[in-house]
């Protein structure tokens, strides 16, 4: 029984000594990989929240959207190769800053704090705003009416930044807009506050959910940007040359129709 | 090396995090108490001589420890009010219910485990000889085996609580506030992980070594009637 013991010990050893030097080992490839790509164009990872129909959503196991396809337009205007990645919406712009992700496009408006962290692209869509979204039958006219209500927002997103305005409202923070949608439509909630095309889009994908928009209450019109690290002039200039030359040649339109328009 | 420690950004999220550990202290010594009184039944109902509940008590533990308690918090919050539309047992999910709910039913089935372990690790003589002295099945359990087994299930009940205190940090999927909400919350809007999520541990780890304080303690006093 000592022996098997033993045995038993110094195998798992050997084990877990092996699985450290096949890791240190593909690190090792990697990076003459990488080397060799650099003398290539070296695909620009980016990131994206891909819970937010229609700029970004996973469908059949793939990234796809508005978002998705105008960056992957501008990437082929501009030569570049460009991958997809699934994050947090939170974690976009500290993925940023540390590198791990080039570029981010995930329907983020353009504000002066996240300004002051990245650098934005030219403005690529422009939004009319938050939406106010209740239960059909629950009445509410004005902003004001929420006071003291149960709110569900996205977290870190220009909804939640409004609805903290809210006099007394109970805002419960959700790690994706279909989170707090689900929440509402569950009845745990009283309302939601997020992008309007995106809580359309939900209604419209959920009909039976017995969710209304409540039209009177408007709010600031909203810019998305996509964004790259701080220092980054060179992409960023990439894109917003990218941009406009898919704005020129009519992909913009052909996308928006495509997406907005039915 | 660019980095340079932020003491603004700890500053001023510390309001934000001790409202958020509120919850988390709560929302824990709730589960744990609940979760306790669980493992308690269900412990004794799988040891129980009576095949179906025995059976039944096994299904649970093997389920409740079997899946990811994510998987359990999102079952109760999101799952069940859309099954539940509609019957009598309509639940209109609630973050706090929804949470200690699944935080107890999860340490439930952990805290029977090791009920059951310190319950068969008596001796079988005391059994034999309580029953000797005419007390029956439940008598025995409730004077002699259960405070015997509960003695030897301290440290690891501690190890399960410590537990359940970090997993609690998953209520972040449901909304509600708690110390590592708060904490990606003031990240979102801060963007300096380091400092906010370095502070977020600081004070769970208080919050554990209270726990094991707390244990270390219960021992020591539990164990005077050891001197022999």
């Amino acid at each position: 029984m000592k022996k098997l013991f033993k045995l038993l010990m110094v195998s798992m050893l050997i084990l877990g000594l092996s699985f450290a030097a096949i890791g240190c080992g593909s690190d090792d490839t990697a990076k003459t990989d990488d080397n060799a790509d650099k003398q290539e164009a070296k695909a620009l990872v980016v990131g994206t929240d891909a819970a937010y129909a229609p700029f970004e959503y996973q469908e059949d196991g793939k990234i796809t959207g508005f978002d998705i396809e105008l960056l992957a337009a501008i990437a082929a205007e501009e030569g570049l190769e460009v991958e997809f990645t699934n994050m947090d919406f939170g974690g976009l712009i500290p993925a940023l800053q540390t590198g791990s992700i080039d570029v981010l496009i995930s329907a983020m408006t353009i504000t002066e704090d996240r300004a002051k962290e990245v650098t934005f692209s030219d403005s690529y869509f422009r939004v009319e705003g938050q939406a106010v979204v209740v239960k059909e039958g629950f009445a509410v006219e004005k902003l004001e009416d929420l006071e003291g209500k149960k709110v569900g927002v996205q977290m870190s997103t220009t909804g939640h930044i409004l609805a903290e305005d809210i006099k007394d409202a109970k805002i419960e923070a959700f790690p994706t807009t279909p989170d707090a949608m689900m929440s509402l439509a569950n009845g745990s909630i009283d309302a939601v506050m997020a992008d309007s095309p995106v809580v359309a889009k939900w209604i419209e994908n959920n009909p039976d959910s017995g969710l209304v928009v409540i039209e009177s209450i408007k709010f600031d019109a909203e810019e998305y940007g996509m964004a790259v690290a701080k220092d980054n002039t060179e992409l960023i200039e990439k894109i917003n040359s990218g941009l406009a030359k898919v704005k020129a040649n009519g992909k913009y339109d052909e996308l928006y129709k495509k997406y907005f328009e039915q | 090396m660019n980095f340079e420690w932020n003491w603004d950004v700890v500053r001023y999220s510390i309001p934000s995090l001790l409202e958020g550990t509120g919850v988390t202290i709560q929302l824990t010594s709730i589960s744990v108490i609940i979760g306790t009184v669980i493992g308690l039944f269900v412990a004794l109902a799988r040891l129980s001589s009576f095949k179906p509940i025995s059976w039944l008590a096994a299904a649970y533990i093997d389920f409740l420890r079997g899946t990811p308690l994510l998987v359990q918090i999102m079952i109760i919050h999101f799952g069940v009010p859309m099954l539940s539309k509609g019957t009598f047992f309509e639940y209109v999910p609630i973050p706090f219910i929804s949470a200690v709910v699944a935080l107890s039913i999860n340490s439930g089935a952990y805290v029977a485990e090791i009920f059951r372990a310190g319950i068969q690790s008596i001796d079988k003589g005391q059994m034999e000889a309580s029953k000797a002295l005419g007390m029956n099945y439940y008598q025995s359990m409730r004077y002699v085996i259960l405070p015997q087994a509960f003695k030897i299930s301290i440290p690891p009940l501690g190890n399960e609580f410590i537990a359940l205190l970090k997993d609690s940090s998953l209520v972040l999927v449901i909304g509600l506030q708690d110390l590592m909400t708060s904490g990606k919350l003031i990240n979102g809007f801060k963007f300096r992980p380091f400092e906010i999520y370095l502070t977020v541990a600081f004070i769970y780890l208080i919050l554990t070594k209270s726990i094991s304080l707390f244990v270390d303690y219960m021992e020591r006093r539990l164990k005077t009637s050891d001197n022999r």
